[in-house]
């Protein structure tokens, strides 16, 4: 019996010996370096989006290939590589030699952290970040929708611009890449940008760097070291020597500077309205069609959100009421109590499929938004086609830009008709969604979708029905969730369908098809 | 949803994954030994979960090899207060968040020296009105538990009696409730994985004297979304429930010739990883969950019904973090009888 117990407790201490170690979860898109499926020789031909060509920025003429000084960055080079440390082969790895993926993630990263809705202070008003007092509280910036997607937006089209000049410029000095000038140099990745100066990645390190520092001020630090622990991995890929990153640099400084004056005057400064101009839309509404929306937390939240981004400066479209919708369905016609019905349907009706739906489309607070699914969608494509990195920037900026004027044009419909959410004039509803801080017609999720669905159809054709298929289930997504009205959804695939149009006639024009 | 690049692993895949892992990948020796949580008082894991915990009436006392015994446990909990990392606050937009549980357990005794244990709750919960959120609450069946108890010390002195007993318990969800719901979540939705020690001592005046330590380890819960946030991105529906030590100790007594059982106990858990709920945000399951948690139970057999008896407890949450500043109040029938000769 004693032996027994013996044995018993000593099997229980092997038990407890399953300890906590942790699991691995992906936190970043692990891929393999590939090959690229093409290698762009007119690329720096291409149309700029914020520039009128890629020689608009100037860089310095390399030293030749045979002077001494560049033989020299060669043997520092060849020094550095043979001294790697073992986070220094991690960081190569996974920087990979399409690193817009990675900054990508990145500001998506920092959307996610910072989609933080500030709670009401103990008098019960709110509190709006401001960025002048980034530190808060409430810390800035609220990465709601629409912040997020212009902040994607200004990354995406910048890295697109800095490339194309990049390309430019190493098509017309055609300094080969270390590894080609010295055959003892084994690049770290499968495939390589064969023309090094300058170096593409280091644009896309100092632009992104800048752009998202702007963006996420209190991330200034984290961005430093995360550009330059990418700036010594181009080095230790054996990809770049030491001045075709010192070129790249100038032209991400320049291309920066660039977009970023863009975005200090594109008018998204104003569009958390104060509270009288928020009132006045509301007032129109009122007149106008006999409703509006009224924000219903407790406690009432007294401005909706950025009432004014109707009125930022769109990419591709000269006047948001262009892209403007019809009328939603009078409250109380037979159209809306119609409507109402289905919700109640779906209320008492839920499935396990309908709530699979709500929850993976619903890019809520805490996540990187519904532009930011699309922009994992792309990159995930990006990685399946093989597209080289002037290809993915050019994904990301048209992806990007539609959203970007998806959302405005969406914006303007929201508070020009100020309709009202479901939980508003529906009584005693209630949602497994969260409703948002905005009018209901027509829904972002919708709009946002359908643009990043059509360009992503344009982009990669054999994914078309694939794609629109998923933004047409994003779009009922939030009618299953409660929180919009069947045409909010209906109506917004459309608009988003629409806006998307003035973007890809863009990308038609741009020289790379 | 359609996971186009990725295989999803199934949830037994995915937590067996886990669990080999962290076998091989053994990190080191537990410093500490654990702790435990109350009898019928489900712990509260993440805001308000509940688990059994291979509870019995009276739980360091072993049922005889041919006795069974039946409970069904009501229990109600409440909150309106909240800890958001340490910050205690409210929430308009989920005001006061009710919960109602019902569970029935069966314990059987196969040997005098080991018992056998397993349950399952039905939950229900929802915001009072008015809140500012308008989200529906959730319900259904929880977790299946089923427990292992073994007596390895049961020895007579002369004032009183010591006994040491081990138990081994796993719960998994057997419903498709949505971890992924806080504060209305009916569980943690992962699969646990209990060790606890337990030692009393009960004196000849019938006072007793409890202490228990649990290891709690637990597997992975799975959202309906393939990315979530947790000090950094995750792209997984894949959610690490941190594991969990946590204590109890016990003061009763016998009233009455053994008819009346009361006693007060302190439990206390704490995770062993995990991140902050972040400002006006939701939980996650994700998160650290530590609770200090007092409360009374009391157990009455009554005389004229042979084997039949009534549980009523009450207990608080009086500090936490990231969990619910909830109190709970319950009671329950058992009934014991003899399953064989």
């Amino acid at each position: 019996m004693k032996n027994k117990n013996i044995k018993l407790i000593y099997s229980l201490f092997a038990l407890l010996f399953l300890s906590s170690c942790e699991k691995e979860l992906p936190t970043y898109f692990n891929f393999e370096g590939y090959e690229f499926a093409s290698s762009e020789p007119d690329g720096g031909t291409w149309t700029p989006i914020l520039i009128n060509s890629g020689d608009e920025i100037n860089i310095p003429a390399p030293e030749p290939a045979n002077s001494a000084s560049y033989l020299q960055e060669i043997e520092d080079l060849k020094v550095e590589m043979a001294q790697m440390s073992e986070a220094d082969a991690s960081a190569v790895t996974y920087w990979t030699q399409n690193p817009i993926i990675r900054w990508n993630e990145i500001a998506l990263e920092l959307i996610a952290k910072y989609n933080l809705i500030p709670g009401p202070n103990d008098d019960g008003s709110y509190t709006l970040p401001n960025p002048s007092n980034p530190n808060g509280s409430p810390a800035f910036p609220f990465a709601h929708p629409p912040y997020a997607v212009r902040a994607l937006a200004y990354l995406s089209v910048a890295q697109f611009d800095g490339l194309i000049s990049a390309w430019h410029h190493k098509l017309a000095f055609n300094r080969s890449a270390p590894f080609i000038e010295d055959e003892s140099i084994q690049p770290a990745y499968s495939d390589n940008v064969n023309l090094s100066y300058p170096s593409d990645g280091a644009v896309l390190a100092s632009v992104s760097r800048r752009i998202l520092t702007q963006m996420f001020p209190l991330e200034a630090e984290y961005l430093a070291e995360r550009e330059e622990e990418h700036l010594r991995s181009l080095l230790l890929s054996g990809a770049n020597v030491q001045s075709d990153i010192d070129a790249g640099m100038l032209i991400g400084d320049a291309i920066s500077s660039i977009a970023l004056a863009r975005a200090a005057n594109d008018g998204m400064k104003n569009a958390q309205a104060p509270k009288a101009v928020s009132d006045s839309l509301a007032e129109a509404a009122q007149n106008s069609f006999g409703w509006k929306w009224v924000n219903v937390e407790i406690p009432k939240r007294p401005v909706g959100l950025t009432p004014l981004f109707s009125q930022v400066q769109m990419w591709s479209v000269d006047n948001v009421e262009l892209t403007r919708p019809i009328p939603p369905p009078a409250i109380g016609s037979a159209e809306y109590e119609k409507d109402v019905a289905i919700l109640q349907d779906h209320a008492d009706n839920i499935t396990e499929e309908k709530r699979r739906i709500v929850n993976f489309w619903q890019d809520g607070l805490g996540t990187y938004t519904p532009p930011g699914h699309w922009n994992e969608f792309a990159k995930e494509f990006i990685v399946k086609y093989r597209l080289n990195p002037l290809r993915s920037a050019r994904t990301f900026a048209y992806l990007n830009m539609a959203m970007m004027d998806g959302g405005i044009s969406c914006w303007d419909a929201k508070y020009y008709y100020h309709y009202p959410r479901p939980i508003q004039v529906i009584e005693g509803f209630k949602t497994i969604a969260g409703t948002p801080n905005f009018p209901a017609y027509t829904s972002g999720h919708s709009v946002f979708s359908a643009a990043g669905a059509e360009v992503l159809a344009y982009i990669f054709p054999q994914e078309a029905s694939l794609v629109r298929g998923w933004a047409l289930e994003a779009a009922i997504s939030r009618v299953y969730g409660g929180i919009h009205w069947s045409f909010d959804a209906t109506v917004g695939t459309d608009q988003g369908i629409d806006v998307a149009q003035y973007t890809i006639s863009t990308a038609q024009n741009d020289g790379a098809d | 949803m359609k996971k186009y690049i990725l295989l999803m692993p199934s949830r037994h895949q995915i937590n067996l994954q886990k669990l080999l892992l962290s076998t091989i990948n053994y990190c080191g020796p537990l410093t500490k030994i654990s702790p435990n949580k109350s009898i019928y008082l489900f712990i509260i894991g993440l805001f308000i979960s509940t688990r059994l915990q291979a509870q019995t009436p009276s739980d360091a006392l072993m049922m005889k090899s041919n006795q069974l015994c039946i409970l069904l446990d009501y229990n109600y909990s409440s909150f309106d207060h909240y800890w958001e990392g340490e910050l205690r606050r409210n929430n308009e937009t989920i005001a006061m968040v009710k919960r109602n549980s019902v569970m029935p357990m069966v314990a059987i005794g196969i040997f005098d020296d080991l018992n056998f244990y397993a349950g399952v709750p039905y939950i229900k919960t929802e915001s009072t009105e008015p809140n500012g959120g308008k989200f529906a609450g959730a319900s259904g069946f929880q977790d299946l538990s089923i427990a292992l108890k073994y007596r390895w010390l049961n020895k007579q002195f002369e004032k009183g009696e010591l006994s040491g007993l081990a138990t081994i318990g796993f719960s998994t969800p057997i419903t498709n409730y949505l971890p992924d719901y806080m504060p209305y979540s009916i569980g943690s939705g992962a699969p646990e994985l209990s060790y606890r020690a337990i030692v009393e001592y009960k004196n000849i005046k019938d006072w007793y004297f409890r202490g228990a330590g649990t290891y709690l380890w637990r597997g992975y819960a799975e959202a309906e979304r393939d990315y979530y946030y947790n000090n950094g991105s995750y792209y997984t529906p894949w959610m690490d429930v941190p594991n969990a030590f946590s204590t109890e100790f016990v003061v009763g007594k016998w009233l009455f010739s053994k008819s009346l059982q009361i006693q007060v106990s302190y439990f206390g858990s704490k995770s062993l990883s995990g991140d902050d709920i972040r400002p006006y945000n939701p939980a996650q399951p994700t998160n650290k969950v530590n609770i200090d948690r007092i409360g009374i139970f009391s157990h009455y057999f009554f005389a004229n019904v042979t084997g039949l008896g009534i549980v009523v407890y009450h207990n608080r949450i009086v500090a936490g973090r990231n969990a619910p500043h909830m109190n709970t109040t319950g009671m329950g029938l058992t009934y014991y009888f003899n399953y064989r000769k």
